[in-house]
């Protein structure tokens, strides 16, 4: 019995036809092309599938694609927007965050997802929420060190178009609240 | 990994959910987060010919809190929804502790409350890769008669290592549960059969729709402690969930609730912590209850980390812990 679904995988709609028993990753890498998106352990336990479905991250591996109509979905090839890196993917590069590779697609989408929370995380927040990535590099530290300047670069960011925004330009001002009024 | 085929259906009421499960009876599995299940049909541990989406019934990922009713959790609540909720950060820290402590950050987001609850039980030869497995006889969970772990036992071993249930138990909670003649609420101590093999006495054709645990009394507090090796993904090895109400004098404990995970075929709600009720929590009675614990627990050998005399030596220790820990904040 196989059933079409559509589903939004960056920002572009597809009708795709599953079965029951096949899994996101292997449509996504099989029938879409993503192969951005990795099969590591294949049973929930490494992270290397991550991907973002409705803003939470989730293991590709362990979900049903006929499960997914309707859903949004974004893999590490959606990560970059107009050609632009992501500053996850910038700070990667800088830092050497990135080693073999394997598992970088994975903690780069479960970062996005902390990030998007719209604060800054302490470190132990950084490592509870790659914690489900592993890293068989063990390069740990310059993940780490990569998303806690992401972070800080995106917190700049968004306080740069706030004073734009509103026209006043302050010296020192970290109060996002306090720049709008 | 290929799965085998399987039909799927996506009810849109319990009723029809029900219906769907009883009529092909063992060969039918519900699906909520499908963290738990879609392992276990990868490593051909379930075989399923029909898996019923719980996911297309409307209404059964919400919490609401309201006194003097208590909490209520749907079953389809995940896992990440649940230790994020202002009403359970603030009455219920436990919670969070314990959903915070299953697997890791996208397992807590696809895992849900029910199904955590209905985690299957563990062992090392059942959680070994398909190809490990057929190297030798099935064992009692698998079909065959014997066990790979207790040598010459003619039950199964199989661990309960679910994280909620105990910090649920320790609180109290009930469960819905949705059956072809209607729904029913019983106390989640009912869920558990005891049996590795079949841990749960949910029938064909049952499901849990909701939990509901009472409102935190005054002066209480809970704790849930988890010892594992890594402090991440790795199912609990021990866990701990303490729940204390003490009296207005803070010294005496009025009523206190002590449950194990990861130490026997299910979680253990142990009787022996009523000793501490109307007394003064001493470094003797605490210790006391902790040994107690030690005695009742029946840790099995497991595939990796600690071995069985370290994780019960470590089972006084941590219920001391919990005890402190719940204690703070009943007088916090």
């Amino acid at each position: 019995m196989q059933k079409t679904i559509r589903l939004n995988v960056n920002h572009e709609s597809q009708g795709l036809l599953v079965s029951p028993h096949q899994m996101l990753l292997d449509v996504l890498r099989d029938q879409l092309g993503l192969t951005g998106t990795k099969k590591g352990c294949d049973i929930g336990a490494c992270g290397a599938c991550t991907v973002i479905i409705d803003g939470e991250p989730a293991l590709s591996c362990l979900t049903l694609a006929i499960r997914c109509e309707q859903k949004v979905i974004t893999t590490i090839e959606g990560l970059a927007e107009n050609g632009q890196l992501h500053p996850l993917q910038q700070l990667a590069i800088e830092h050497g965050a990135v080693q073999c590779g394997y598992c970088t697609p994975g903690w780069l989408l479960s970062a996005k997802v902390l990030l998007d929370r719209g604060s800054v995380p302490t470190r132990e927040e950084v490592r509870a929420a790659i914690a489900g990535n592993l890293c068989r590099c063990t390069g740990y530290q310059k993940i780490e060190e990569c998303i806690l300047a992401a972070a800080e670069t995106i917190r700049e960011v968004k306080q740069q178009e706030n004073h734009n925004e509103c026209g006043v330009i302050l010296e020192s001002c970290d109060n996002l609240a306090v720049q709008t009024i | 990994m290929n799965i085998p085929k399987f039909e799927y259906a996506q009810p849109r009421s319990s009723a029809e959910a029900c219906q769907l499960l009883a009529a092909r009876g063992t060969e039918a599995h519900v699906i909520a987060g499908g963290t738990d299940l879609v392992m276990a049909l990868k490593n051909r541990q379930k075989i399923a010919k029909l898996l019923v989406d719980l996911g297309s019934i409307g209404g059964l990922n919400e919490i609401s809190y309201s006194e003097p009713e208590g909490l209520k959790i749907g079953a389809l609540v995940t896992l990440r929804h649940l230790a994020s909720s202002g009403v359970v950060q603030q009455n219920y820290p436990m919670l969070v502790e314990a959903a915070l402590a299953v697997g890791t950050m996208q397992l807590q987001a696809m895992g849900t409350v029910g199904g955590n609850l209905c985690q299957d039980t563990c062992c090392m030869y059942f959680n070994r890769s398909d190809a490990v497995r057929q190297s030798l006889e099935p064992c009692h969970k698998l079909g065959g008669d014997v066990c790979h772990v207790v040598n010459c036992s003619e039950d199964c071993w199989a661990t309960y290592a679910g994280d909620l249930a105990p910090a649920f138990l320790v609180l109290g909670a009930k469960i819905r549960i949705a059956d072809v003649g209607g729904e029913q609420t019983v106390p989640l101590t009912e869920l558990f059969s005891g049996d590795g093999k079949q841990p749960y006495t949910l029938r064909p054709g049952q499901f849990i729709t909701e939990l509901s645990v009472p409102s935190p009394a005054p002066l209480s507090g809970g704790a849930y402690l988890k010892l594992r090796p890594r402090e991440t993904l790795d199912y609990a090895l021990l866990g701990v969930a303490v729940n204390l109400t003490m009296e207005a004098d803070n010294e005496i404990c009025k009523n206190a609730a002590l449950a194990l995970t990861a130490v026997d075929k299910a979680p253990l709600l142990l009787e022996e912590a009523k000793q501490l009720n109307g007394k003064k929590l001493t470094e003797e009675l605490v210790g006391e209850v902790g040994r107690a614990a030690r005695e009742k627990s029946q840790p099995i050998k497991s595939l990796y980390g600690f071995t069985v005399d370290y994780r019960r030596e470590m089972i006084p220790v941590y219920v001391e812990m919990a005890i402190e820990q719940a204690r703070q904040r009943a007088t916090a």
